[in-house]
């Protein structure tokens, strides 16, 4: 079913590893050059910068091919023909996907990507205008359109399975949040079902990631159950998926048990706090990294919404001790594993041994030092029109806040 | 054929020795795990979320609080991460060092933005240099750098850099509701400064490794300089020619050094420059939309023939 060949991938991984530990010093540049030849792959793959921009220039040209042709060939269409010809070109794109895999041979090179991504989007705009246009607009949609994010949900499950994307499964979850919003109008009933969809998903891939064990198979679920884990906390916190979420936590508010049955309520606020230890157990068990870090965000945002859930008044000084908690955390665990035999505990360490982590950490740090000085200025400082060089919103690290 | 396979299969050839595959076999059974990574973010997160609070706080409750108490906090805070700075840090080096603990990247973090929070707090409160804000932008921005440099710092050094684009009149919130010829002198401004400094201080082997952070600061402050001149719809032609000097040698630049990012840079913002100089007489949509299937087409192209002849995986 999947279209990459397994030893292809497997030998595209092993490249990798194999420049990581050259990286890394585990292995002389010689040894290096030698293994590299056994690791050849016919897959043909890019530089992240030239796939990010592949992927865009491939979607812009498709994109105006498109409404090129719509508005050339067929003068003022109507909306069931333009659906038509939109799912003309979603079969274009997808058959255009199959060829650039198996003829050319490209791999994560942001052409066939975007070309898939194309063709989901084709996908759901024609089943819409062939199927539902031409309909007054209602505020309760028909049942039976829940048509269009169940295709699009299913089509978004093949992509990632047949060439491995992983927002493709991410684009699929999307699909199922519209899906219960057809059927009833019941906000518990809505995340009640959601949260069950995402549940089966997570037992579905765990049982198949159980048979795969090290390879690059594991390493590609391991994002798809992170991200179930994370939908399904997003769903069964009220606090975080009500939909005014800005009215409600900006203005100090919260969404009530009111909103939703008291039991409910109460059940869900317990589950927010029950999940985190057990995705981080899960995450901690599998040496998963995906899911250890969707573990630490839950535990975060459990106490973040703790408050709103019971209805208490937020403080200025809760993110001091939020601040204050994380960083003794890290210390404890960093100080916990640096005491061990080797500096290891129960398999871990807090030694970096991977020079992604150091590439990482080098480009978060330029990145987040710019970008922080935004997020702790609480307000730009006013200026005088004769004030020239004042504001310094960014710069100074937001010390032209305004007390 | 799995990675454990082929190492058993590199130790039978004699490619690898029995040490090097029990241990490379251990790290793809993740054996040990790093959480390298994840303590770090922790501890950024950490940082960060207790500024923001701090700021918070005193920016609420600065009048019952009373100044004594909050100078006295935030003076306590920022003494302590000085101390702690300058006591554990090694010597003085030109070279790349690496940190002496694995807090004091963070513990210097958080001084320079508790720094941040009381400078603020002693201009709003006294008014010490009666509003003249570019004086502290430049003062804090001068004293960043001094930090990053003594104590190898990436985060720093980028509030350095971000505060002297402060100084400059950049702010990037205001950027673009502002692109007027002011700013954009004064990015230029800037970029010339930076641009030079930061080759400078490479050349003469301060710090070189922080020459990435430099060049990439430049590249985007230059360009988006450069695209609101080229949006003009008078006098833009010079602008174009500069956009397109700039997109050259940052392609060329990209290429000969493989910092592919810098061929991103030169294809997007050269990509946009150029057709909103061609768009903007084309009142037929579809001419435009012609113009993005050939002009698009022809990136893919170029960019395919790149990728091929330069692009292997970073």
């Amino acid at each position: 079913m999947r279209l990459y060949a397994a030893s292809s991938e497997e030998s595209l991984r092993a490249r990798e590893l194999l420049a990581d530990w050259a990286n890394e010093g585990f292995l002389t540049k010689g040894q290096y050059e030698r293994l590299e030849q056994e690791t050849v792959s016919e897959l043909r793959t890019t530089n992240i910068f030239l796939r990010l921009i592949l992927f865009l220039f491939t979607l812009i040209s498709v994109a105006a091919a498109a409404a090129l042709f719509l508005r050339v060939i067929l003068a003022r269409p109507s909306e069931q023909t333009t659906g038509i010809f939109f799912l003309i070109f979603a079969a274009v794109c997808y058959g255009a996907t199959e060829v650039a895999v198996s003829q050319a041979h490209l791999y994560r090179y942001g052409i066939e990507e975007a070309l898939a991504v194309c063709s989901v989007g084709f996908f759901c705009a024609g089943m819409q205008a062939v199927l539902f246009s031409g309909r007054p607009y209602s505020p309760r949609p028909d049942a039976f359109q829940f048509i269009v994010p169940a295709a699009g949900g299913i089509f978004s499950l093949w992509i990632w399975h047949r060439f491995g994307l992983w927002y493709a499964f991410l684009a699929a979850m999307v699909f199922a949040l519209f899906l219960p919003g057809y059927w009833t109008s019941s906000h518990t009933v809505q995340h009640v079902f959601v949260a069950l969809l995402y549940a089966i998903g997570l037992i579905c891939v765990t049982v198949i990631r159980s048979r795969y064990h090290f390879d690059y198979i594991e390493d590609d679920y391991s994002p798809v159950e992170a991200f179930l884990w994370l939908g399904i906390y997003l769903t069964i916190n009220l606090q975080l998926s009500s939909l005014n979420m800005r009215a409600h936590w900006w203005d100090n508010g919260t969404t009530g048990a009111s909103e939703f049955g008291r039991s409910f309520y109460w059940t869900t606020w317990v589950l927010i706090w029950c999940l985190p230890p057990v995705v981080l157990a899960r995450g901690i068990r599998q040496k998963d990294r995906f899911v250890i870090a969707v573990g630490a965000i839950l535990a975060i945002l459990t106490l973040i919404s703790n408050k709103p859930y019971l209805g208490w008044p937020r403080h200025t000084w809760d993110p001091m001790l939020m601040g204050i908690l994380l960083t003794g955390f890290a210390l404890f665990i960093q100080r916990w594993l640096a005491r061990g035999p080797g500096g290891i505990r129960g398999g871990f360490t807090a030694a970096r041994l991977s020079g992604k982590d150091k590439q990482w950490m080098n480009a978060g740090s330029a990145v987040l030092g710019l970008i922080t000085p935004q997020s702790i200025t609480p307000s730009p400082q006013t200026r005088s029109a004769e004030f020239r060089f004042g504001g310094g919103a960014s710069g100074g690290g937001g010390a032209s806040g305004d007390f | 054929m799995t990675i454990r396979a082929r190492l058993g299969h590199w130790k039978e050839q004699g490619a690898i020795s029995p040490e090097q595959h029990v241990y490379l076999a251990s790290l793809c059974r993740g054996e040990p795990f790093s959480v390298f990574l994840e303590l770090n973010v922790l501890l950024y997160a950490g940082v960060l979320a207790f500024v923001v609070g701090l700021g918070w706080t005193v920016s609420t409750w600065s009048q019952q609080l009373g100044d004594v108490l909050i100078l006295g906090i935030l003076s306590t805070i920022l003494g302590t991460c000085f101390w702690y700075c300058f006591s554990r840090a090694p010597a003085a080096s030109l070279a790349e060092t690496p940190a002496p603990t694995a807090v004091f990247d963070y513990v210097l973090y958080l001084g320079s933005l508790v720094w941040c929070v009381e400078l603020a707090y002693l201009e709003k409160r006294f008014h010490v240099l009666s509003g003249q804000w570019d004086l502290y932008l430049f003062a804090t921005s001068v004293f960043f750098f001094f930090l990053a440099y003594r104590f190898d710092n990436r985060f720093v050094l980028s509030l350095a850099l971000s505060s002297l684009a402060g100084w400059f009149g950049l702010t990037i919130s205001h950027w673009p509701s502002h692109p007027d010829a002011a700013y954009r002198q004064y990015a230029l401004l800037y970029c010339l400064l930076v641009g030079l400094g930061g080759t400078l201080l490479q050349r003469h082997g301060l710090k070189p490794h922080f020459f990435g952070t430099y060049l990439n600061v430049v590249a985007n402050v230059l360009f988006w300089a450069l695209l609101s001149g080229v949006f003009n719809h008078h006098g833009y032609e010079v602008w174009f020619l500069a956009l397109l000097l700039a997109c050259g040698a940052a392609l060329a630049w990209g290429l000969t050094r493989q910092q592919f990012v810098f061929v991103a840079y030169s294809a997007v913002y050269g990509y946009v420059g150029l057709s909103s100089i061609l768009i903007r007489g084309i009142d037929d949509e579809s001419v435009a939309l012609g113009y993005f299937v050939i002009t698009a087409v022809a990136m893919l192209v170029a960019l395919v023939q790149i990728a091929r002849r330069f692009g292997r995986p970073a």
